[in-house]
């Protein structure tokens, strides 16, 4: 029973870090309709500003998150400026294109400036647990989850009260039409792919003090974040939060009851069922918006 | 500005392609080997760390007057996949027209690239990569230096027997062991040689867990070691997921008697700095020979630390150099006494080798069975102790006692 306990705190956890990861991803793919394969090297590139922010000035991750989602929304507007907006017009499938070969560019990048090493910043209190009720909670952990919460609270209060989230949330739903009304679409997607490139340089804040980073993190945490994107009705941000929980639960509780190799086993089949009896996710909004 | 930012990205991406390094072709009046390492790509940082002891020994023999008279010359090869290994191999054989490859580091590179060099009857001198299947496919000019994945394998099990459970006071048959891996091929490999060699030393394996080394989260798999009630646990792995490990241990408050590991994963500084020293403290690790051994049982050591460090600049970064470092002089020697460059005089010369344990600057002695495996390499067993990787079994070898426990408690 007791194990049973770690275990579901610990998935819980475990999904506030995918939703963290997961969340700007949904921005993207809801807003702007592209799907960014080169997400994972976001989060790569922002745990690197972090290490070098820790390494050169001794900034804590958490501090240092303003600069790195600073940095990271101007590189995601970037891309969207000089790399997605040209091929808008284009097929779905050369974006994605584009998108993939961002992705090996900056791994290939940072193998050239980094080398293959794993870089970590110095053990920090973030690395530590308390104990609750005879539970062990790793403190990052439990920082990771309220940062979940308060990035989707915020990012819903955004979207639903200022009149930048309207014309966002316009956009999204009808590009031609909030076109028409006077919004400057192409500026909206800047700003929407940036704000999905800053909210995953915040997960690289986050996730810094607790894992070392090497040119490939991306890999290990991307997968399961489209997962989660897909679950979650591939457009909404609630849904992502409650996906990412799920998918938490599941790698933890069949980790150990099943096999910690066949965990995903697990999840991917969990994932095919839904897409076959609910294909808009979980939280969709029905056929056709997908 | 649109065509400023396309030519910006291709050449970023241009950038990113790595460019083999060749050295210019040789004089007269010299001998040419080939030098098949990674120098680009993933596996850089110790394939030039390997290539490096390479270096030293030719620098050394060159010195010392060259192979019956003739300077030795080498021409690097990048090998960056097995793809790569292939016309790598290919360029240096056909138009460089090598005596000998020395390599590789990585098993699948040599696996590939002695396809080549047995095709076209030029020796293959492997001083690196452990997998087990180098010398096991009837090949007649590949031979190698050093320990096997087996061997680790062996070593690992050997070392609760022969010093943990002593340590411990207990039985070995009394200890419960918990064997987890990575799950691709070398995790695999590895943990099947494990599981068989305790199978047969009627060990008590009560856990074999194996895991994604992608994985985000460990602790499913120390739950189930911990509910196991594991005392010795094995594991096999790469950086990431040791420190995963190691870090998500100590955050479930899971202490066994003993923690080991073999290979990168466990004996680099970068594992150990990310876990933090007090944390590492006390895990245990098989592994090519380090440089905190005592060198009666390994002539030359401090020397060639000493050399690397007099050329390079700094301290050796693993044990991979002196290991290269070793199994090229051995061949040399091999090659001198042949006094010949031809294949089968040479690989009657290499099966004629006979240095006993306890004579090389690895430790290891070099006795090639018909195969080409060096049945006299014997990997050691070291420990973080206060930040630093000493070599505490077998004894002769040792520089600091063994303790036992994880972690500063």
């Amino acid at each position: 029973m007791d194990v049973l306990i770690q275990l579901v705190l610990n998935g819980i956890l475990l999904g506030s870090m995918y939703a963290i990861i997961s969340v700007g991803l949904t921005l993207i793919f809801g807003i702007v309709r592209v799907v960014n394969f080169a997400h994972g090297e976001f989060l790569m590139v922002g745990m690197y500003a972090a290490y070098l922010l820790a390494a050169k000035f001794g900034l804590h991750p958490y501090a240092a998150a303003v600069p790195i989602v600073i940095l990271l929304f101007a590189i995601g507007a970037a891309v969207q400026r000089f790399l997605i907006q040209p091929l808008l017009g284009a097929e779905e499938h050369i974006q994605i294109f584009a998108t993939v070969g961002l992705s090996t560019a900056l791994v290939n990048l940072a193998l050239l400036v980094f080398g293959a090493d794993l870089y970590s910043i110095p053990p920090s209190a973030a690395q530590g647990s308390v104990m609750v009720g005879g539970f062990s909670l790793v403190k990052g952990q439990l920082v990771m989850f309220v940062c979940a919460l308060a990035l989707v609270a915020g990012l819903h209060l955004f979207m639903q009260s200022t009149a930048l989230g309207r014309a966002i949330r316009a956009t999204a739903q009808n590009r031609n039409a909030a076109l028409l009304m006077g919004v400057k679409v192409d500026q909206i997607y800047v700003i929407a792919f940036g704000i999905g490139a800053g909210c995953v340089g915040l997960a690289a804040a986050l996730v810094m003090p607790l894992y070392p980073v090497t040119p490939t993190i991306g890999t290990y945490f991307v997968l399961t974040a489209f997962v989660v994107v897909v679950l979650g009705g591939m457009r909404s941000m609630y849904g992502a939060f409650f996906g990412a929980m799920i998918i938490g639960l599941v790698d933890s509780l069949s980790g150990y009851y099943i096999a910690p190799d066949l965990k995903e086993v697990v999840y991917f089949a969990l994932f095919l069922a839904i897409l076959i009896f609910k294909p808009t996710g979980l939280f969709g909004l029905g056929r056709g918006t997908e | 500005m649109k065509l400023f930012a396309r030519a910006a990205i291709a050449a970023a991406m241009l950038a990113a392609v790595p460019l083999a390094a060749t050295q210019p072709a040789a004089a007269q009046g010299t001998v040419k080997f080939g030098a098949l390492y990674p120098f680009s790509g993933t596996l850089a940082l110790l394939g030039d760390e390997s290539f490096r002891g390479f270096e030293l020994a030719v620098e050394e023999r060159n010195a010392a007057g060259g192979l019956n008279g003739q300077k030795i010359e080498f021409i690097k090869g990048d090998a960056v996949d097995p793809n790569q290994a292939v016309g790598e191999a290919r360029r240096l054989t056909s138009v460089d027209k090598v005596s000998a490859i020395f390599g590789t580091y990585s098993s699948s590179l040599s696996l590939a690239a002695t396809q080549v060099t047995e095709l076209a009857n030029i020796p293959y001198f492997e001083l690196g990569a452990i997998s087990d299947p180098i010398t096991e496919r009837g090949f007649k000019y590949v031979f190698r230096t050093n320990a096997t994945a087996r061997d680790f394998a062996n070593r690992m099990v050997d070392s609760i027997i022969e010093a943990i459970a002593p340590a411990l006071n207990t039985k070995p048959g009394d200890l419960k062991i918990g064997i987890i891996h990575e799950d691709s091929l070398y995790g695999q490999t590895v943990s099947g040689y494990q599981k068989a060699r305790a199978k047969e030393k009627g060990l008590n394996v009560v856990e074999v867990l194996p895991y994604s080394a992608k994985s985000v989260d460990l602790t499913p798999v120390i739950l189930r070691l911990k509910s196991a009630g594991a005392d010795v646990v094995l594991q096999t792995s790469y950086q990431n997921d040791t420190v995963l490990f190691f870090r998500q241990m100590k955050d479930q408050g899971y202490k066994p008697k003993a923690v080991m590991g073999a290979g990168g994963g466990y004996s680099t500084r970068d594992t150990m700095q990310a876990v933090g020293a007090e944390n590492m403290e006390g895990a245990l690790d098989v592994d090519f020979t380090q440089y905190n051994t005592n060198p009666k049982a390994a002539p030359g050591i401090t020397e060639f630390a000493a050399k690397y460090k007099a050329k390079y600049g700094i301290d050796p970064r693993s044990g991979h150099s002196l290991a290269n470092y070793m199994g090229a002089k051995v061949f040399f020697d091999a090659i001198a006494s042949a006094k010949s460059t031809d294949a089968d005089k040479v690989r009657a010369a290499v099966l004629a080798v006979d240095i006993p344990v306890g004579q090389t600057a690895t430790g290891w002695g070099a006795k090639f069975s018909e195969q080409g495996q060096n049945t006299r390499a014997v990997p050691f067993l070291m420990q973080w102790q206060g930040g630093n990787l000493v070599t505490v079994f077998p004894t002769d070898a040792a520089v600091a006692k063994m303790k036992t426990g994880i972690g500063a408690n």
